[in-house]
């Protein structure tokens, strides 16, 4: 199947904002959704973005049941080690399910190959993401890329604040 | 005791480095550490920083033996969630032992909370080793949860020879 994979358009961000659902249900989490294609617009394509990323696009011959040309994306962001240096983060790679195990899953795989070829040209040092425990799957997957469990090999987890609980951290910080 | 929070600046590098060797120790991880005062002046303070930082300092009456009043940093920098938008994660979070239990952390670590409100984020992300009890025990107190243990997720890294498998088109 020909497919190609580019770097994202403004005008994508409605095919990924529909991709981010997918995903998301498959992860079993869909009302943890909570932005839209017009904060991925906002945020991905202003003068400092918060994020880039690529899409992978069939030819209309090849487009989805409901029309999608549209079948994949990677979404990723430059980060930083206080041990390594400028770091990579992956923070979502999907292809639709009837475009999996193909040629286009095997190469989007080869696009996160590219990705990271990019993230090298940009000097990173490592690649990171994150996958929940009970996705095999998705663990085999990158276990088979070389990727390195940090959570059972070193312990780290994950921490996070948000809603109120981050308001109040914020309230206590000290006056200027 | 008297403490100041303030933005890092370039000639704040030398005490980073030195913290972030300290902070490495006791993760029981210095032979990790690569980077260099030279490699945080040219990352994080040059046109497109990839972080930034805070710094605490002490007046010159509390400096430390070897004589430093730069004595904890935090380092930060923006990052995005696919569900929930513009984020904020914490790299590091350090406060020199003889300095400890003294609200700076708490300080620290606010500041990054407030800048990252204001820049629109709505999640501060960052990362503990689950034998770091007392770390666990100060973030858990403030208000936050372990995204690995409720949710599942497991941290996974690609360098070195790895990284470089994949780079092959």
């Amino acid at each position: 199947m020909n497919f190609k994979i580019r770097a994202a358009k403004m005008e994508d961000c409605k095919d990924i904002s529909r991709m981010i659902m997918e995903l998301a249900v498959y992860e079993k989490m869909p009302d943890q959704v909570k932005i839209s294609h017009e904060e991925l617009q906002r945020d991905g394509f202003c003068q400092n973005p918060f994020f880039e990323c690529l899409v992978a696009e069939v030819p209309e011959e090849h487009k989805s049941k409901q029309g999608f040309t549209v079948v994949g994306y990677a979404l990723y962001f430059y980060t930083y080690s206080t041990w390594k240096g400028p770091t990579v983060y992956l923070e979502d790679l999907y292809v639709m399910p009837e475009f999996r195990g193909t040629t286009c899953g095997t190469m989007l795989s080869a696009r996160t190959v590219l990705f990271a070829q990019v993230a090298k040209k940009k000097q990173c040092v490592r690649l990171q993401l994150s996958v929940l425990d009970w996705n095999t799957p998705s663990r085999d997957f990158y276990a088979a890329k070389g990727a390195q469990d940090l959570t059972v090999t070193e312990g780290w987890h994950f921490i996070r604040f948000d809603g109120q609980n981050l308001d109040n951290l914020a309230n206590e910080a000290p006056k200027d | 005791m008297d403490f100041s929070i303030r933005a890092a600046n370039v000639e704040d590098c030398k005490d980073i480095a030195r913290m972030i060797t300290e902070l490495a120790e006791y993760e029981k991880m210095a032979d990790h550490v690569k980077v260099n005062q030279r490699d945080l002046e040219q990352d994080g303070f040059s046109k497109n920083p990839f972080f930034h930082g805070i710094m605490a300092e002490v007046p010159e009456q509390h400096k430390t033996k070897e004589g430093h009043t730069k004595i904890g940093y935090a380092l930060y920098f923006y990052s995005y969630s696919s569900w929930k938008g513009r984020a904020v994660y914490m790299e590091d979070l350090y406060v020199m032992p003889e300095f400890r239990g003294k609200g700076i952390g708490k300080a620290l670590m606010s500041k990054v909370a407030q800048l990252g409100l204001a820049a629109g984020c709505n999640q501060l992300n960052f990362t503990v080793l689950d034998w770091n009890k007392s770390s666990l025990d100060f973030y858990l107190s403030q208000g936050c949860f372990d995204v690995t243990a409720n949710m599942g997720y497991h941290c996974m890294r690609c360098e070195g020879e790895a990284l470089e498998h994949l780079a092959q088109p």
